[in-house]
């Protein structure tokens, strides 16, 4: 998807917030720091409350009927023009390219001015962006004010490949005072959790993980983080159960922490 | 819960091997990336137009494969059709009859590996040997490569240096410098005494005809510098536009397979040897086979007849890292088998409909595909034909139920706020499958549906 | 195998039919592929013997050089393209002797080839192997010393150069350093089927 393509915010900053259905089960601190983030940029947030998932867990496991199903009700749950800003790389990635792929078989060959569903689907694409890319390459933050002393291990999820988020999640983090990025060996390497994928191939899914749990440990950071829950659900859940936790955070939690830390929030 | 044959493969793999195969893999990857980056300013350009490139080859075939024909016919080079395996075989066979001719000498190609081009010779009284080092070894082991570019990956040196002993190349000894030696006097003989040499291809031009073969070893200078006979095998997707393509697609093969600027050695084949020169072939022949490649330009996958044969893939992929090619049951593993594997066996599709699963669609492999080949996507397209060819699928959970719930948002709303008692449940009594398998190896984080809408519809009450 | 052909042209045809548009075919500048250490690049020798150490063969100016490598090594027996000998044979002392006919039956009887390249490219240590410029294949292939000699003109800098500059000839060789493998785990083992020693004599 080229830039000029995609749909940046109005002057009064309006976002509708996906918040994932994991944050919906689980992380409601993300979803919630992600409102408070958002909020202190000057944005707008409104929570469409019939949303539920992008419809990616039933896609990359090759139900695709069921997944279309999901990905029609998220269109008409995210109906409107405003940017849709998600803190999740994966998520995001479904919605713009995952989505087209899910329906190039049915309907209509999209942009011919029709309503067929491919041209809906683009037209949602080109809203949605990932939470860090949003706040650096929409909104043009590129410092962050706040504090948070400590040191982290930086985990990018897979579905940023490609994107400007893991770079924008670099940039807005190394600028905070008092916070160190310590180096993971092997990083581009993925933490193994693939959705279904860790259910139907554990062995392997589980020495992912813990082969990309022995190069965090080795960097001794004091916190884990990442811009998708899913991964730090795994590679968390991996340390956890072999009695070594590790800390995880969302890197939104940590910039609304900073703020807090600054009295700022 | 069942769970997939790749993942129990890996689950019993030897660690020696294990570690073998992602020690070998991380390093191709590491040179990779480090004689890309210093050599080029922007290798991903390279790549995406490497990929333009032989994409308008594999979809305008029906133009390029009659000319490619033509270039070679007016060279003096013998061209045959084989639509299937069994026809492949039969043409090697019948051109070697045609010249009383009963020892080949091999030099590496996928190609005959699908075919069993080697199996079937013997069977018909041809003695056909193996010359790439890491071929042969598995030839004298009966064994399989297990990896497209580097085939015994999967073996150290003491399980080659007994194998030699056991095939009579002299008493034990695993001093890597001895294994090859031995290797070279043995198959000196060979390459002397063959009648025939057979190549595979790794390009061949449109423009002028020519075929392109790349190695290290100087097997295939030996199979076509001894004996009078030369018989090259090449998938139909093969070629290349223009001879200049070369220069952008010389650069980038060796350099992602191996992290090497070039092999030692690029041979460029366009005919018979020259009327002067007494070394070589006499005759040459091309046997184009397609062996269900028609079927997957035909397919939604059709991308992955892009694929140059690097191994890049392979080299980068966590899951083959941990599995191994073994694994994959079938001539090509690794992601680019993944998809290429399953289409090939056409009919047989739902044998091996568990490939395409076997990844996390973390997307490594098309960073690195000199190609640019989309193999998530392509992966994906296959999950889906699977699925509704009713392909079963272990250790997958069903999702029918999810899209229910994730269409009808009171439904979903109930659940978020019912599911707290999952918090409150012993792991054995939790009613998903696929959470109890999760929860074996994983600490489940605590379930708080409807925290998050209940403090947002709070806060905006304020 | 005629009604192959037919069968595989018509199953591409069939294949390719319901295409709304084919994928077009790209250009491409060759200067995307010349490597770093190679631009703007004035003298070709130099870069060319530094690329050829790389990948550990050995490039040489002068036929007393060559004498003097294959004497300090023991090699004292080999072949010579009988083109090339009359430049060569006055700097080579009686204890190397040097066949101008192969004889394939006695293969391991040569422990070096010299034998004519048609063209050097620099930026990759290569030299350019072609069937009419090479007297005989095996004796640039079976010895374990292979000499190309290549004079100062035949060379270019890069590989689109070098494509540019095939000849048409039935059989050319780029090779690059001596033959290897890494088959067995992984170590780098030279001299395989090919050559364990790859010399370049440049001649003027």
């Amino acid at each position: 998807m080229n830039e000029s393509a995609r749909v940046f915010p109005d002057a009064a900053r309006r976002v509708q917030l996906m918040a994932t259905c994991l944050c919906d089960a689980f992380y409601d601190d993300v979803a919630r720091a992600t409102v408070e983030v958002l909020e202190f940029l000057g944005c707008t947030v409104e929570f469409p409350d019939g949303q539920t998932c992008c419809g990616q867990p039933a896609f990359n496991g090759g139900d695709w009927p069921s997944s279309r199903r999901v990905v029609r009700h998220a269109m008409r749950a995210f109906a409107g023009d405003v940017p849709v800003v998600v803190p999740s790389a994966s998520c995001a990635a479904m919605a713009r390219h995952g989505a087209l792929l899910a329906f190039e078989n049915e309907g209509d060959q999209g942009d011919q001015g029709d309503q067929g569903d491919q041209s809906e689907i683009r037209a949602l694409g080109r809203r949605t962006w990932e939470l860090a890319d949003f706040i650096v390459h929409a909104l043009g933050v590129t410092t962050w004010p706040g504090r948070y002393e400590a040191r982290v291990a930086l985990h990018r999820a897979c579905h940023a490949r490609g994107t400007r988020s893991s770079e924008a999640m670099q940039t807005l983090l190394g600028s905070i005072a008092g916070l160190t990025i310590v180096p993971v060996g092997e990083g581009e390497q993925c933490c193994g959790f693939g959705g279904t994928f860790s259910v139907s191939f554990p062995n392997i899914s589980s020495s992912m993980g813990a082969l990309k749990l022995e190069h965090i440990r080795a960097a001794r950071p004091d916190i884990l983080v990442s811009g998708d829950m899913s991964c730090l659900m795994h590679l968390c859940g991996l340390a956890g159960k072999a009695g070594e936790p590790i800390k995880g955070l969302h890197f939104v939690q940590l910039l609304r922490d900073a703020l807090q830390n600054n009295g700022v929030l | 819960m069942a769970t997939q044959p790749i993942d129990q493969f890996a689950k019993r793999l030897h660690p020696d091997t294990k570690a073998a195969v992602y020690d070998g893999s991380k390093q191709g990857h590491d040179k990779r990336t480090q004689v890309l980056f210093d050599h080029f300013p922007d290798p991903d350009r390279l790549r995406r137009i490497a990929g333009e490139i032989k994409q308008h080859v594999v979809e305008n075939l029906d133009t390029y494969l009659p000319q490619v024909e033509a270039r070679l016919q007016a060279h003096g080079v013998t061209v045959h059709w084989a639509a299937t395996a069994e026809a492949a075989n039969a043409a090697v066979l019948a051109i070697m009859r045609s010249r009383g001719a009963t020892r080949m000498v091999k030099s590496k190609t996928m190609v005959s590996e699908e075919t069993g081009l080697g199996p079937f010779l013997e069977k018909n009284g041809i003695e056909c040997v193996e010359t790439d080092l890491g071929e042969f070894i598995v030839q004298i082991d009966h064994d399989q490569p297990s990896h497209i570019v580097k085939p015994i990956i999967h073996k150290n040196r003491r399980q080659i240096a007994a194998s030699f002993e056991r095939h009579g190349l002299g008493a034990y000894d695993d001093d890597p410098q001895t294994i090859t030696r031995r290797a070279r006097q043995h198959l000196r003989g060979k390459y002397l005494a063959a009648d025939v040499g057979l190549t595979g291809a790794n390009f061949v031009s449109a423009e002028s005809g020519r075929l392109v073969v790349v190695t290290n070893e100087g097997n295939s200078r030996f199979c076509l510098a001894a004996p009078a006979c030369h018989i090259a095998m090449v998938g139909i997707e093969k070629i290349l536009p223009r001879d200049r393509d070369l220069g952008l697609f010389l650069n980038l093969l060796a350099r992602s397979g191996t992290g090497q600027q070039l092999t030692v050695y690029t041979e460029f084949i366009s005919g018979p040897r020259s009327p002067g020169q007494p070394d070589g072939p006499e005759e040459m022949h091309v046997i184009f086979v397609d062996n269900g490649r028609t079927d997957v330009l035909a397919s939604s996958c059709r991308d992955i007849l892009r694929c140059i044969r690097c191994g890049a893939c392979l080299n980068v992929c966590p899951v083959y890292r941990q599995a191994s090619g073994h694994a994959y049951r079938s001539v090509y593993p690794g992601p680019v088998g993944a998809v290429l594997s399953p289409l090939l066996a056409g009919e047989d599709f739902a044998t091996l409909a568990d490939l395409p699963r076997a990844s996390t669609l973390c997307g490594a492999c098309h960073e690195v595909c000199p190609v640019d080949i989309p193999i998530p996507d392509l992966l994906l397209r296959l999950r889906d034909r699977a699925k509704q060819e009713g392909v079963p699928s272990p250790g997958t959970p069903p999702m029918g139920v999810w899209a229910l719930l994730a269409s009808r948002p009171a439904a979903w709303r109930a659940a978020l706020f019912g599911g707290k008692l999952i918090n409150h449940l012993p792991v054995t009594l939790v009613p998903v499958p696929a959470l109890r398998s999760w929860a074996g190896n994983h600490a489940l984080p605590e379930w708080r549906g409807g925290a998050f809408r209940t403090w947002l519809k709070d806060r905006r009450t304020k | 195998m005629n009604t192959d052909r037919e069968s595989i042209l018509s199953r591409v045809r069939g294949a390719l039919a319901p295409l709304p548009y084919r994928a077009a075919l790209p250009d491409w500048e060759a200067e995307l592929v010349v490597i770093r250490q190679a631009r703007g690049m004035v003298d070709a020798w130099t870069l060319f013997a530094e690329r050829l150490r790389g990948v550990n063969g050995i490039p040489l100016t002068a036929v007393a050089d060559l004498v003097a490598l294959l004497v300090e090594n023991g090699w004292r027996h080999g072949y010579c393209d009988p083109a090339l000998w009359p430049n060569l044979a006055s700097a080579f002392p009686a204890t190397i002797t040097v066949e101008t006919m192969f004889d394939r039956a006695r293969v391991d009887d040569y422990q070096f080839g010299i034998t004519r390249a048609s063209l050097a490219i620099a930026e990759t240590g290569t030299v350019v192997l072609t069937d009419t410029g090479t007297s005989r294949r095996l004796a640039a292939l079976a010895p374990w010393v292979h000499v190309a000699v290549v004079t100062r003109d035949e060379m270019v800098i890069d590989v689109p150069q070098a494509v540019a500059a095939l000849p048409d000839d039935p059989n050319i060789i780029w090779c690059t350093g001596p033959s290897k493998t890494a088959d067995v785990e992984g170590i780098l083992i030279e001299g395989v089927h090919g050559p364990g020693v790859q010399a370049v004599l440049l001649l003027d």
